[in-house]
């Protein structure tokens, strides 16, 4: 995808603007850069030989045009007939080259493009994608999706640049201004000086350029940042801007931040777009030396004009390797800080994982001796918990909303590891146990219902992908989900995914259901809330659940009151904490939160 | 297309300027070689030998000068372009912004909240981008063919022909190849989004993954993807990467030919100098750059179509609210649905029908019912963001298709759904319904709404700085904020919709209990989902997929509505008395 970063390189140094510190090109990251690219060294070898090809191309032409040049003048100075006879050989030779050059330039294209999209955007990728699976869930729950996608895509295609910019800026570039540079001086060392000299000025002034501009550029990233936040706050809340009339005032708002958002990217737009011309200029000036130079030395020295002409169009040659050297330098900052950002999460801790198996059937006995746990090592959640859950019973987690009720549920799929205590399962110690072997003991029903983009048989058999058709229909036919799956478009062949709309909320619920069903796991940890339900629909799913939880152990986090008080056990959660611990009567009795908690349902 | 134009309309003078010193430039950096050939010319062999070293300085002269003149405009042109990107960006972002509003809530809905975001901050970003490129790179372009067919001519006529005939075809091929690539990209594009889509749905399914240890096939199913976006993007580029090295390849064949051709017609006499072929050469050399320059641009192509439609449906959009003043009228409260229903435009099922709800002043009642029961498209007619599509709905008898919704407005104090709240201080939020409450008023709202003590807490007080859409406060706090400021605006109905569902029993029954002390007299409508929220008010309506199943008090209910008796047995086992 690198001609497309390309061209978006550009929009995104504009945004960032090359770094501010100046670090040295090759510190750590630079370093590991090159060193992933080590796979790709032969292609990398081979594009470099077409750079080198190319460079010669670019050595010869002038040269050659500068000779056919000459003779128009030699001929000026003294007519000869036969004149146009005479320019065909060189004109043929010129047309080879150039016919080499386009093929040689598309070949290092192509060759660039597709070892950079085919082996390492996509390596990386897929190393990526590989690192997900060995990380701890903790690392999804505080990383937004959009941070790890932005990383796994525009990151990595930043970096895959940088693949591009050694092989195309940094070795041909060098090389075609070391070998031109040389050239200069062995066709004529007077005319070479101001070229050589002048040139590195437009070099330091577009770099001094890009660094002005950054600032401006900062500026402008925040404030965009801040109107989309605005844009997002005023059109979620449409409905209650209008309820209390404050369209206007928002649109003022908008209208002024809009305002100083533009107003700061005029100038870093500016200094950016105005770097071109300024080196332009800087041309111009060796430009205008060698002719100044050459005329002398043609006036004085007898120098033929083909040589000047050559130098003339060599002078060109040499500040194009050059800006694109002075661009590249600023741009390998902004691609060492995407490299940066998928380095780090290459080298995130991977989560333990033991390789213990369960050997005899599960009856689903659990024991929690003396549990501590705490997402944030500061403040202790849960202390010292200790339960034990006899095969077939049922424990009721409750608790107002937001309360944490879903700690337990991380720690009994191992989705956190718990500091201190033991969990056994049938006398097992479970972190004997490999993470899978653990969570095939389970079966999970959560609120947050999860479809993939699928169809309904393939999501249904998600837990157990050798599931027949049979299979699978039964457990939908006792999930209630029979009915209205014969009802969609291809029935259980439907593709549907998170949002679709083919089906309801209710039934999606419905469908995780099923999949635990099918899925036929000795233990269950079910989510009671139905929320965006229909009536109905939520009675469907009551039943499905009570069919699901027979015979099984259960950890259910409760919203029926049915289920709370037929529960052998109920752990009480407020702010995160198990404050309570206890059967029904039992909580009553002791008339703690718990009991002010059931209590206040029936106040006026 | 056009819509989107209009905005550039009060900059066309500038625009004018732009290009005109844009071309000034141009024409600057033709003349640099046209100087040059003259001293090789004239210079070195022409007729000024007396003082031929002077007569190059002279020369030189001037290429600075121009050199300067032409820095100078190009950078005078780019400051114009910027100040007309950026006020165009304004304006259609203004426009934008506005236009939102006075859609309705239907049209905003079938958009879609994030749509609308990302159509005024990444879609006018496109938009920028594309009319910067056009003023600053790509308007120039003709006109600096112009001028070098212009000198070439004077040159030599014949000459000039060939660039008058390559460049065009080699424009018109470049166009031709670009709508290939446009698709291309268009097809690439679409992998990128499918792999994003993976990405997101395998991160926000980890738990479910983990669970049924299916990681190996999610991290399959992305290993695929990806490779299949890498083919789509090798494709793009390889047809892409055409352009450069052909264009290269054709001009500097048409240099060779000029060369040719050059040279027969001095050999001819006809006046044509070496240094005039060796400043055509120059000019062919400066058109390859500018128009591989642009080409470059052709990758922009499929996102600016998808720009311009996309913001098409904001400009276009026929879904307008009824912008008609208010007149000040006050309600008494009493509220009238007449066999009222409501279907949404891509829908076949009506979200509500055949509702007949009367509502006396000063009364308090609960609406009940799931999320498909339509409870929430009643508080949306209510609050005139929907106007019923049958029957009819009354305020004080009087019909509400003929009152202004702004009136209507101002007569509801409500307390909505999700995420109500505003960047801003926690005064700023309450006093939008009250602009001059006093800050013992504010405090005795908060008090009301339980979450006095939170704000207590904050150094800031009643000053403490909300996050956009209050994203810095919990679920919780937020629906007692709301709650506060509905209370706050004095009206003589108010709507509570969902506005309970983050509290727990115990802060619910003292908002409760706050509520009813300080609004009785008014119209209180609640709409929920949980019984021990609807069960103590006067009276109670049941819905159930758009339909009114039951109406009464709670203890009615129990008896004649087996709908209302279903819920309340599930919700509380029966345990409440």
């Amino acid at each position: 995808m690198s001609s497309l970063e390309k061209n978006e390189q550009v929009e995104t140094t504009e945004k960032s603007g090359p770094a501010k510190k100046k670090t040295r090109v090759f510190d750590e990251t630079g370093k590991r850069l090159v060193r992933e690219m080590k796979p790709l060294r032969g292609w990398i070898l081979l594009s470099a030989f077409f750079c080198l090809l190319l460079i010669g191309c670019a050595v010869a032409t002038p040269e050659l045009l500068g000779s056919l040049i000459d003779k128009l003048f030699a001929w000026a100075k003294d007519p000869q007939p036969g004149l146009a006879g005479s320019l065909l050989p060189g004109i043929g030779i010129l047309l080879g080259i150039y016919a080499v050059q386009g093929g040689v330039t598309y070949g290092k294209y192509y060759l660039l493009q597709s070892i950079i999209s085919r082996f390492y955007c996509a390596g990386m990728r897929i190393r990526l994608s590989d690192k997900l699976r060995r990380l701890p869930v903790s690392y999804m729950d505080k990383t937004p999706a959009g941070d790890v996608i932005d990383r796994m895509m525009d990151d990595v295609s930043d970096m895959a640049d940088s693949v591009y910019g050694i092989v195309d800026i940094l070795l041909s570039g060098f090389l075609q201004m070391i070998v031109i540079a040389a050239i200069l001086f062995l066709t004529d060392w007077r005319m070479a000086i101001p070229v050589v000299l002048l040139s590195p000025l437009s070099v330091l002034l577009s770099s001094k350029m890009a660094g002005l501009g950054e600032n401006h550029w900062d500026k402008q990233y925040e404030l965009s940042g801040k109107l989309t936040a605005l844009a997002e706050e005023a059109f979620t809340n449409y409905p209650t801007t209008k309820a209390f009339n404050r369209e206007e005032e928002l649109q003022r708002k908008y209208d002024a931040l809009s305002e100083r958002q533009q107003q700061s990217g005029i100038r870093g737009h500016f200094l950016s777009s105005i770097v071109q011309p300024v080196i332009a200029l800087v041309n111009a000036l060796a430009y205008i030396a060698v002719t100044v130079v050459g005329g002398w030395l043609i006036l004085h020295r007898g120098m033929s004009v083909g040589t000047v002409a050559t130098v003339i169009l060599f002078t060109r040659q040499f500040s194009g390797p050059l800006e694109r050297i002075a661009f590249g330098l600023g741009y390998i900052q902004h691609v060492k800080a995407a490299a940066k950002r998928v380095f780090t999460i290459l080298d995130l801790p991977e989560e333990p994982d033991p390789s213990g198996r369960v050997e005899a059937p599960t009856r689903g006995r659990v024991e929690i001796r003396h549990v501590d746990f705490s997402y944030d090592p500061g403040k202790p959640l849960i202390r010292d918990l200790c339960m034990d859950v006899q095969p077939g019973q049922k424990v009721a987690i409750v608790g107002p909303t937001g309360a944490g009720k879903t700690t337990i549920v991380n720690l009994l799929m191992r989705f956190y590891d718990f500091r201190t205590g033991q969990i056994l399962i049938d006398g097992r110690d479970v972190s004997e146990l490999s993470r899978a072997e653990n969570r095939k003991l389970f079966a999970m029903v959560l609120q947050d219902t999860w479809l993939f983009k699928g169809t309904v048989a393939e999501n249904v058999a998600y837990g157990s992908p050798e599931a027949t058709r049979e299979e699978i229909v039964r457990a939908c036919d006792c999930a209630y989900c029979d009915h209205f799956i014969r009802r969609l478009p291809e029935g259980y062949d439907t593709v549907i995914s998170e949002d679709s709309t083919a089906v309801s909320s209710g039934q999606k619920q419905l469908l995780t259901i099923a999949r635990a069903l099918l899925a036929d796991r000795p233990l269950l940890i079910l989510d009671e809330a139905t929320s965006n339900v229909d009536t109905r629909t939520e009675l469907l799913i009551q039943k499905a659940m009570d069919r699901l939880m027979s015979g099984r152990t259960c950890f259910v986090i409760a919203h029926r009151l049915s289920t709370i008080v037929d529960a052998d056990m109920i752990l009480v959660v407020r702010d995160g904490q198990i404050v309570e611990q206890g059967t029904h009567r039992s909580l009553l009795a002791q008339k703690g939160f718990y009991y002010e908690l059931f209590q206040s349902q029936y106040a006026i | 297309m056009r819509k989107l134009l209009v905005y550039l309309k009060p900059y066309r003078g500038r625009i004018a300027l732009a290009t005109l010193l844009m071309a000034v430039s141009a024409v600057c950096d033709l003349l640099l070689p046209t100087l040059m050939a003259d001293v090789l010319d004239k210079g070195v062999y022409g007729a000024a030998e007396a003082d031929t070293f002077g007569y190059i300085l002279k020369t030189a002269g001037w290429m600075l000068g121009i050199s300067l003149v032409s820095l100078a405009s190009v950078a005078a042109g780019f400051w114009v372009v910027y100040h007309v990107v950026a006020g165009y960006t304004w304006r259609l972002r203004s426009a934008l912004f506005r236009k939102v509003h006075t859609m309705t809530l239907t049209e905003v809905g079938r958009i879609g909240t994030s749509n609308l975001v990302t159509r005024t901050t990444h879609d006018v970003g496109t938009l920028n981008w594309i009319i910067s490129a056009i003023c600053g790179e790509v308007l120039i372009i003709p006109l600096m063919f112009l001028g070098a067919v212009i000198l070439c001519m004077r040159k030599d006529v014949c000459l000039s022909l060939i660039i008058l005939v390559i460049v065009p075809v080699l424009i018109a091929a470049g166009m031709r190849l670009g709508k290939k690539i446009e698709h291309l990209w268009e097809l690439a594009d679409e992998q990128c989004d499918k792999q994003n889509d993976l990405v997101r749905e395998r991160l926000r399914g980890i738990r479910v993954i983990r669970a049924f240890d299916r990681e190996r096939s999610a991290h399959e199913k992305i290993t695929d993807a990806t490779r299949v976006m890498a083919e789509n993007f090798i494709r793009a580029n390889v047809t892409m990467e055409i352009i450069d090295p052909a264009a290269a390849f054709v001009l500097n064949t048409a240099a060779l030919l000029i060369v040719f051709l050059g040279g027969v017609r001095m050999e001819r006499g006809s006046g044509l100098t070496a240094g005039d072929i060796f400043a055509i050469i120059q000019y062919i050399n400066i058109i390859l750059g500018a128009i591989v320059a642009v080409s470059y641009d052709i990758v922009m192509l499929p996102r600016i179509k998808v720009a311009v439609r996309r913001l098409g449906q904001i400009t276009e959009s026929t879904g307008l609210e009824d912008e008609r003043p208010a007149e000040g009228l006050t309600f008494s409260g009493a509220i009238d649905l007449e066999h009222a229903g409501f279907t949404y435009p891509d829908s076949s099922l009506p979200a509500l029908s055949d509702v007949d709800m009367h509502i006396k002043p000063g009364e308090w009642v609960s609406v009940i019912g799931g999320t498909g029961s339509g409870k929430t498209t009643l508080a949306e007619l209510l609050l005139a963001f929907r106007a019923p599509t049958e029957g009819v709905l009354r305020f004080d008898g009087q019909d509400a298709a003929k009152l202004a919704p702004k009136d209507i407005r101002a007569n509801v104090s409500c307390s909505l759904q999700k995420s109500m709240l505003y960047a801003g201080t926690i005064a700023e939020n309450l006093r939008m319904g009250r602009p001059d409450a006093t800050d013992e008023e504010l405090w005795a709202a908060l008090e009301l709404a339980q979450v006095a003590d939170f704000v207590r807490e904050q150094p800031d007080g009643l000053g403490f700085r909300l996050e956009p859409a209050g994203t810095n406060v919990s679920g919780g706090q937020k629906q007692r904020l709301a709650i506060a400021r509905a209370v706050l605006k004095d009206a003589p109905i108010y709507i509570f919709d969902d506005s309970f569902s983050a509290l727990d029993f115990l802060t619910e029954a003292k908002v409760r209990k706050a509520l009813n002390e300080k609004l009785a007299g008014r119209t209180r409508i609640v709409i929920t989902q949980r019984v021990v929220s609807a069960m103590h008010s006067d009276r109670i309506f049941v819905l159930a997929d758009g339909a009114l199943v039951g109406a009464g008090t709670h203890a009615e209910l129990l008896e004649s509505c087996s709908i209302y008796r279903e819920i309340y047995l599930s919700q509380t086992g029966g345990g409440a008395a």
